[in-house]
């Protein structure tokens, strides 16, 4: 079952990001660039943490299900593989989630 | 388009970040990175995980087209933004939320619209949290109220009289034992009333009374996660019935506002508010 975009997004909330992003007096074409990159760094931040535990069998298996965009399999496979893997991902996202916010702070 | 200052420190910084972790990415995971990038040749069709971890971070500026989640957008407003994180909270399906789901959405909705919004208070919580809202019609205020009656202005009844009144009142009876004794907050809670199905709740029938005299006239906040717009509405009735396949339903004002029609969905949580601050009505983000 799909719960959203991307396999994780239903853990992950980056609301206070695009909160600050909408705080910020910027074009409507610069806000959603701003979006997009967040969306992609917190992506990759993501997938190290998960590629980072499993074999290499297991990451062409991961890969697999990601590029066929089936969520059942990708968390089935996570689960029998990673320990806390839910944890995991969303630590991965909160790390990464703190470094933009402090971004958007000195920027401003 | 000029760029500002801010933008340009972020984004340079955040395109240097996305190469980093890119960078570190393939160092590490070359061999299966590899064999992604070769396999997702052989298909037309791949998911947005995998473009998105192919995909080179632009220094440019991407146009709406090319910016996935948001490329149906009108304008990026801050409403946008809530319905960008609601997209990723809500599920596809409309169904029951899980307690942790409902959680996410009750913290998310607070802190955006600073009130307090609960899914259940004093132990006490409705049959569900999002579901399809029917469209109801008008209900009568006060003994002879009628469409004659029913609207301040002419406006406001070319907007709102075609749905015409319900031929029964609701379910706390009249909302003033005349029209000479009709308060403004009473002509608001009719105005902005929904209908849930009180009698879902779990131990209604156990204790009727405390939970008649706990949802009679209840805020809840409203929500279209389709496009951000959300309602302090109050519970002026009860159903709809199971078998018309709705939750809950909307007065002729709530659905005009939140632009639904019949049977479509909306998230419906409690507004926890003891000392009656929080006014009936359209409600915005918080600055």
């Amino acid at each position: 079952m799909k719960k959203g975009k991307h396999f994780y997004s239903h853990i992950i909330d980056t609301s206070s990001i695009t909160l600050e992003i909408g705080n910020m007096k910027l074009s409507q074409e610069e806000r959603v660039h701003l979006l997009s990159l967040t969306e992609s760094n917190i992506h990759h931040a993501v997938l190290d943490a998960i590629l980072s535990e499993l074999s290499e069998d297991d990451k062409k298996k991961f890969m697999e299900h990601m590029h066929a965009d089936n969520h059942d399999e990708i968390w089935k496979l996570l689960s029998s593989r990673i320990n806390n893997v839910e944890e995991r991902i969303k630590k991965a996202a909160e790390d990464l989630k703190k470094e933009l916010s402090e971004d958007i702070n000195k920027s401003k | 388009m000029p760029k500002t200052s801010n933008y340009t420190k972020l984004r340079d910084k955040w395109v240097t970040r996305h190469q980093d972790l890119s960078k570190k990415l393939w160092t590490k995971h070359k061999e299966s990175l590899e064999w992604l990038k070769d396999h997702s040749k052989k298909f037309a069709v791949g998911s947005a995980a995998t473009a998105l971890l192919l995909a080179s971070p632009v220094k440019q500026s991407l146009n709406l087209q090319q910016a996935g989640a948001f490329q149906t957008a009108d304008q990026i407003g801050r409403e946008t933004f809530l319905v960008s994180d609601l997209s990723k909270m809500v599920p596809s399906e409309v169904r029951e939320l899980t307690p942790s789901e409902e959680e996410n959405l009750a913290n998310v909705l607070s802190r955006d619209f600073g009130i307090g919004v609960k899914a259940e208070i004093d132990e006490k919580r409705l049959n569900r949290t999002y579901g399809l809202i029917g469209q109801e019609q008008h209900l009568s205020r006060y003994p002879g109220d009628t469409m004659a009656t029913h609207f301040d202005s002419q406006e406001e009844a070319n907007l709102h009289a075609r749905e015409g009144m319900a031929p029964g009142l609701g379910a706390w009876r009249y909302f003033a034992n005349s029209q000479s004794e009709m308060t403004e907050e009473d002509k608001l809670r009719e105005r902005y009333y929904i209908a849930v199905p009180t009698f879902l709740a779990k131990d209604f029938n156990l204790k009727f009374a405390e939970y008649r005299d706990f949802f009679k006239y209840r805020k809840m906040i409203l929500v279209n996660p389709e496009n951000g717009k959300a309602i302090i509405a109050d519970i002026g009735d009860a159903g709809p019935a199971v078998w018309t396949g709705k939750h809950l339903g909307g007065s002729p004002e709530v659905m005009h506002y939140m632009e639904r029609v019949d049977r479509t969905p909306v998230l419906y949580f409690f507004v926890d508010d003891k000392d009656n601050n929080v006014p009936l009505g359209p409600i915005k983000l918080v600055k």
